[in-house]
Order: structure tokens, then C-alpha cells, then sequence
């Protein structure tokens, strides 16, 4: 579509809903009602381009706010007068203000008004030269206006003003030059500031700004403002990897196309034509580049590359066949990365409940053949249980529960199916390693699971956690918040330490008779720390080997293995 | 001095280093058209020397970080959302660059700039 025929289609419908009426303080509610309405329907699209963690909301949520209370202020008045309907506008965007982007825009319309002091009704000359105003403004405000932002936006949007007044004298044609330019500002925001291009974001506050200006322009359209056109989002937002796991009928290969439209994007037709290709359809932006992720069946492979080549460059194009990769992932635990034990017809194959990464890598390390993550506070289903052996090519199978919570629902597992499944009652972590080392995978399935259950009692189990309420067991009195150590399930110390606490578990436990500490560390506790508290223990255990596993639990900071 | 363990040293940080960030940080966040001096007397002193951390105090005590910053905002912009902004402001650049949280952002405004009136 050339220039000039965007030009008469928006005209015509300007013609439609505006023929007549003149821009007075009425309109002015409308159109500022229709720029909150479409900023709050693109809300949480703005709120995903944030790139500053700061804790005063986010960008679109404020900007949402301050318009609101800008709404607010006029949404009952009978004003006609534009200069004092915009006016009260201001007012109501100062009073309500949120966060950085709200006080901008706030200062916006504050050096808007000022410039329409008394008008009447809003003509081209004065609407350029309020919107130049509006930018000295908010430029005022601080000491060094940083670029890239919603005042580049709004100085790129009063400078389009500007030029289009030598064409027209239209407010309404003026605000569509006003638009046009602010989405290219936007769409420049990461050329000027390097943490957003990092991010791969364009700025918030910019595309909050464009947001409100362009709901005005689609209200004088007579567009809705309601459903947002599509849902566009940041590249670096997009989750692709989380769309994988849910692959359906017809979802052959998954094409991931990146390209830069020779145009602007006809966002609305855009998605139409895809659905007409596939499923799962994601489009993410950043800088220009368009990505597009889409599941199609296998005898449209091609057409989402040939439809985006027709719009623009094609910068890189990725397909990949769901299907056989769905076969290869069959057996492993999503993303874990773990390399499990191959398992051969006939032999004992064992599955283990981890409560973390890292003691799920000791397991598979030791021979495990599956594993199910589940721990104290996150117990698996009998079904989760059963669906980790289900598949797997023998009839022999041991379940370690490592957990006396989850015993039940092992042994529930062990009697739901025609499998030969044997539940080796570990209650810790501990216990289940213990018994994982007398695996004979091809041994005798009743004589190994003797060997393993008796492998259970020759270690002992500390746990390290913290109390999360008052409460005093076996005589001994905890607060919440306190450290507590539990010595083979039993509460045996609380303390206001991680190290006394160990110190004071290892004693009980009388760790001074075995041989070696094992301390797999929890998600909690950084590695300096473990590292701080491993020494502490060496130098009272100096004739035991300590040493430190990454075990990634959630809740407790120590499983601590002594034998 | 704020430090914190490294093998096979230490770190220093000076009060004077973390201030600098929280001037530039403040600088460059909307609505605040200036620091000031707390008193008339470093007021004084700070025209004479261009201080790049003038309007910001760094207190550390051996366990906490907390910063004092004096500014001065622009006439017709709501204070309290300029201010909390730049607390918040001040907290993430510092936090980013040293690693080390920040117990405390205490925003003093010591005066508007009225550039035009409504």
C-alpha cells in the first residue's frame, strides 16, 4: 500500500466519524478517554519492554494511572471550551501521577495546555504548536534528558507536527503524521539507548506515549479500541522453548522465521494470514526485526517463509521437526539435561524422587533410570510415578520415594501396574543413595532389593532447615526463623546459625564415628557460604572426609549424608 | 569504607565512589533539575570545587549502605512520584555496580525551580 492510499483511506474515515465537528472540549474528552482506553488495552504489552527492575510499578501500569486521573477530572464536566478542558486535564494527570513515565506525561500535557490557554476549538497551527510546548516541557524537568526515551518520542512527534502543518491544516490529518512518526520513534528508541537494544526491547514509556496517540487517532477512525490488534511482544519476552511442550495434531514442524518488513506491518492481516498456516502462533519485535514463531503441518513447511519473504528480507529462518524431536525426548525428564542410565530388556531399572537438580545428577550418575522431582513441600502423584517406569523396556522396577511422605504414593504406584515394582522405603536422600550403590542391575530383583533396603539404615540423614513456626518437639524449643537440624527425620537442635546448627547435628549424629560427610547444599545457600561452613566442619572433623555436592533442594539448605 | 571478601584480598569501595553513582543516577532521573548542598556551608565549598557528588551523602557503618541525596526538582511535577523515582533510581544503579544491597535512600527536596508558571 503506497503512502498516498493510506493517506485517502484515512481521510475518508476521518470524514465518517469527525464530518463537522469541531475539536472543542468535548471531543477532547472523547479522544483523551480514547487514548486511555487503548493504552490500558496494550497495558501489559508495555509493561513487558521493561528493562529497569525498579520496584515503583511498571511503566504501563503508571502510564494507565496518571491517565485515569487525568479522565477522571473531566469526565462529568460539560466544559466545551478546549483550553480549559485541557487544562483540567493536566490537573488531573499531576494529582495522579505514577511513577517516572506518569510525571513525563503529566509534564506533556501540562506544556500542552499552556499552550491552548482560552482556545476554543483546537485548530492545525495551534495543535503544532501546543505539541512543540508540550516537548519544552518535559525537557525542562531534568537536568540531563537521557535519549531513547518517551521525550524523544514526544520530540520526534512535535517535529513531524511541525513539518506536516506545511501541508495541511488539519488537526486531524496533522495527528496522523503525529502517529506515524511516533511508532518510527519508537521503533529508533534501542539505536539511542544501548540497555534497551541489550534487551532487545524497544522503550516503554515511547510505546505507552504512541499507544495513547494512536487510540486517538483510531477513535477518529472509528476503529475499536477495545481487543488490542494482536498480541506483538519484545523479543526477549518471547518463551519459546515453554511452547514446545505442547505439540498437537498437525503441528509437524515449528518454523522460527526472523524478518524485516519493507513497510510498516499490517498487524491485523498479518495474523489472519498465518492462521490460514498453522497453530501456536507468536510474533515478537525488537529494532525492526520481526520474529515469527508458528507449528505448521508438514505439507505447508514453506509457506510462512515465502509469505514473509513477500513483506519484506527474510534474516534468518530455523525449522525444526517436532515430531522426531518429540521421539528423541521421549524417556527423559524435560530440560534437565541429565544423562540417565540406559535401561536393557529384562534388567532392574530404578526410578528416584529428587527434590533438586543437582542430587537429580548424583542419582543419575549412580544408574538411576528415571527420575521424578518431588520433595517435602511438592510430593508426586502416583501417577507421576508411574508415567516416569511406564515406558521404560523392562518389568523390573525399583522405586526409592527418598522422602517418608512420598513412600505411599510409591507403593500406590507399585500396585497400579502389571510391572514387577518394588518400593525400597528410603526416607531421605541420603538413605536413597546409600541403596542406589548396591544395584546389581542384572542380579537377582528379590535379592537386590533385600540388599538395598538393608543399605538404608547404614547411613544417617541430617537435614538443615529453617522453622516456620514455634514449636517445641522431643524437648527441644525452635522459633520461627530459627535454623533446625533434624537428625534421621527426629528435630534434634534449633539455632540461630547454619554452622552451629551443623556443628551441633553432627555431634548428635556422632559423626566422629564414621567416615565420610557428604553436605548436599540447597537452592538457598550461596556457594561461599557452603564453602565457609565445609571448613568449619573439617576443622572439627579432621579425621572424616567432608564433602560438598551441589544439591539444588528448595526449603533446606543442608541434606547432610553420614557414614 | 564498605569491603567485602575476595581470595586472595579485598575490595574498597569509597563512600566517595558509591556518591558518584547516585549523582549520576540522580542526574539523569525525570524531574529533578538539581542537587543541593545539605548546608549553606558545603554549599559554599562545592562552588568552589566541582564536586561530582555534590547533594549526596554515603553513610556505611560496617554493615549497611545508606544514602542521602538532596535535590531540587522542577515546579509543577508531582514531588512525591519524583522523588520516590529517584530513590528507586539510586537504589538500582548502586545495587547494579556494587553487588551489595542498599539498606536506605533518604530523598531530601530542598527547594523547586519554577521555569514557568501556570
Amino acid at each position: 500500500m503506497s503512502h498516498q492510499d493510506i493517506q485517502t483511506r484515512h481521510s475518508q474515515k476521518i470524514a465518517q466519524s469527525f464530518r463537522g465537528k469541531p475539536l472543542d472540549g468535548a471531543a477532547l474528552k472523547n479522544l483523551i478517554e480514547a487514548g486511555l482506553t487503548w493504552l490500558r488495552t496494550n497495558q501489559q504489552l508495555v509493561n513487558s519492554l521493561n528493562v529497569f527492575p525498579v520496584p515503583d510499578g511498571d511503566t504501563g501500569t503508571n502510564m494507565v494511572l496518571t491517565m485515569q486521573s487525568a479522565f477522571d477530572e473531566i469526565s462529568l464536566s460539560p466544559e466545551r471550551n478546549f483550553g480549559k478542558m485541557m487544562h483540567a486535564v493536566a490537573h488531573g494527570a499531576l494529582m495522579g501521577a505514577r511513577g517516572n513515565s506518569g510525571v513525563i506525561l503529566s509534564q506533556l500535557w501540562r506544556g500542552f495546555a499552556r499552550a491552548v490557554d482560552n482556545i476554543e476549538v483546537l485548530d492545525g497551527p495551534t495543535f503544532v504548536q501546543a505539541l512543540a510546548n508540550a516537548r519544552d516541557t518535559a525537557y525542562k524537568g531534568v537536568v540531563r534528558p537521557v535519549e531513547g526515551t518517551i521525550l524523544t518520542v514526544a520530540k520526534d512527534a512535535a517535529q513531524a507536527a511541525e513539518e506536516a502543518l506545511t501541508q495541511t491544516n488539519d488537526p486531524l490529518t496533522i495527528l496522523e503524521y503525529v502517529v506515524r512518526a511516533a511508532d518510527a520513534s519508537v521503533q529508533r528508541t534501542p539505536e539511542l539507548l544501548p540497555v534497551l537494544k541489550e534487551a532487545g526491547v524497544v522503550d516503554s514509556g515511547g510505546k505507552g506515549l504512541f499507544f495513547i496517540l494512536e487510540g486517538m487517532l483510531r477513535f477518529a477512525y472509528g476503529q475499536p479500541l477495545e481487543a488490542p490488534t494482536a498480541t506483538i511482544q519484545p523479543l526477549g519476552a518471547m518463551k519459546l522453548a515453554e511452547l514446545e511442550e505442547v505439540i498437537e495434531p498437525g503441528q509437524d514442524f515449528e518454523v522460527i522465521v526472523d524478518f524485516r518488513p519493507s513497510s510498516p506491518l499490517d498487524i491485523e492481516g498479518f495474523y489472519r494470514t498465518l492462521e490460514t498456516m498453522g497453530t501456536s502462533i507468536q510474533v515478537g519485535e525488537g529494532d525492526g526485526i520481526y520474529r515469527l514463531h508458528i507449528h505448521v503441518p508438514t505439507e505447508k513447511l514453506y509457506e510462512p517463509l515465502t509469505y514473509t519473504q513477500s513483506l519484506g528480507i527474510v534474516t534468518k529462518a530455523a525449522i525444526e521437526n517436532l515430531i522426531a524431536q518429540m521421539e528423541e525426548n521421549q524417556g527423559s525428564p524435560k530440560g534437565t539435561g541429565l544423562s540417565l542410565a540406559p535401561v536393557e530388556p529384562n534388567q532392574i531399572a530404578v526410578v528416584a524422587v529428587s527434590p533438586g537438580p543437582g542430587i537429580a545428577r548424583v542419582f543419575a550418575s549412580l544408574g538411576v533410570a528415571a527420575i521424578v522431582e518431588g520433595g517435602q513441600t511438592m510430593n508426586p502423584s502416583t501417577q507421576e510415578i508411574i508415567n516416569a517406569f511406564e515406558n521404560l523396556p523392562t518389568d523390573k522396577i525399583i522405586i526409592l520415594p527418598n522422602n517418608k511422605n512420598i513412600i505411599l504414593a510409591a507403593q500406590s504406584a507399585a500396585e497400579m501396574t502389571v510391572k514387577k515394582v518394588a518400593v525400597v522405603p528410603s526416607k531421605s536422600v541420603p538413605q536413597g543413595l546409600s541403596a542406589m550403590l548396591r544395584l546389581v542391575p542384572h542380579g537377582d530383583f528379590e535379592e537386590v532389593v533385600r540388599d538395598m533396603i538393608e543399605a538404608l539404615d547404614q547411613v544417617e540423614t541430617g537435614e538443615i532447615t529453617i522453622a516456620t513456626r514455634d514449636v517445641e518437639i522431643d524437648g527441644v524449643q525452635t522459633k520461627a526463623g530459627q535454623v533446625i537440624a533434624l537428625h534421621n527425620g527426629q528435630l534434634v537442635a534449633a539455632s540461630d546459625t547454619l554452622e552451629e546448627a551443623c556443628l551441633r547435628l553432627l555431634k548428635i549424629a556422632h559423626a566422629d564415628h564414621f567416615e565420610l560427610i557428604t553436605l548436599f547444599y540447597g537452592a538457598d545457600v550461596s556457594k561461599q557460604e557452603v564453602n565457609r561452613i565445609a571448613d568449619i566442619i573439617r576443622s572439627n572433623y579432621r579425621e572424616q572426609e567432608v564433602e560438598i555436592q551441589e544439591g539444588g533442594q528448595p526449603h533446606y539448605h543442608f541434606i547432610i549424608s553420614i557414614e | 569504607m564498605t569491603e567485602k571478601d575476595i581470595p586472595p584480598g579485598s575490595i574498597h569501595i569509597s563512600k566517595r565512589a558509591i556518591a558518584t553513582i547516585a549523582y549520576q543516577a540522580a542526574r539523569t532521573s525525570y524531574g529533578v533539575v538539581g542537587l543541593a548542598a545539605k548546608n549553606l556551608v558545603a554549599g559554599l565549598s562545592n562552588v568552589i570545587v566541582k564536586d561530582p557528588t555534590h547533594g549526596v551523602e554515603v553513610h556505611y557503618d560496617g554493615n549497611e549502605i545508606n544514602i542521602d541525596v538532596y535535590i531540587i526538582i522542577e515546579y509543577g511535577t508531582r514531588i512525591k512520584s519524583v522523588a520516590s523515582s529517584v530513590g528507586n533510581t539510586i537504589r538500582y544503579h548502586v545495587e547494579r555496580a556494587l553487588g551489595i544491597p542498599v539498606n536506605q535512600v533518604n530523598v531530601h527536596v530542598q527547594g523547586l525551580r519554577v521555569s514557568e508558571t501556570d
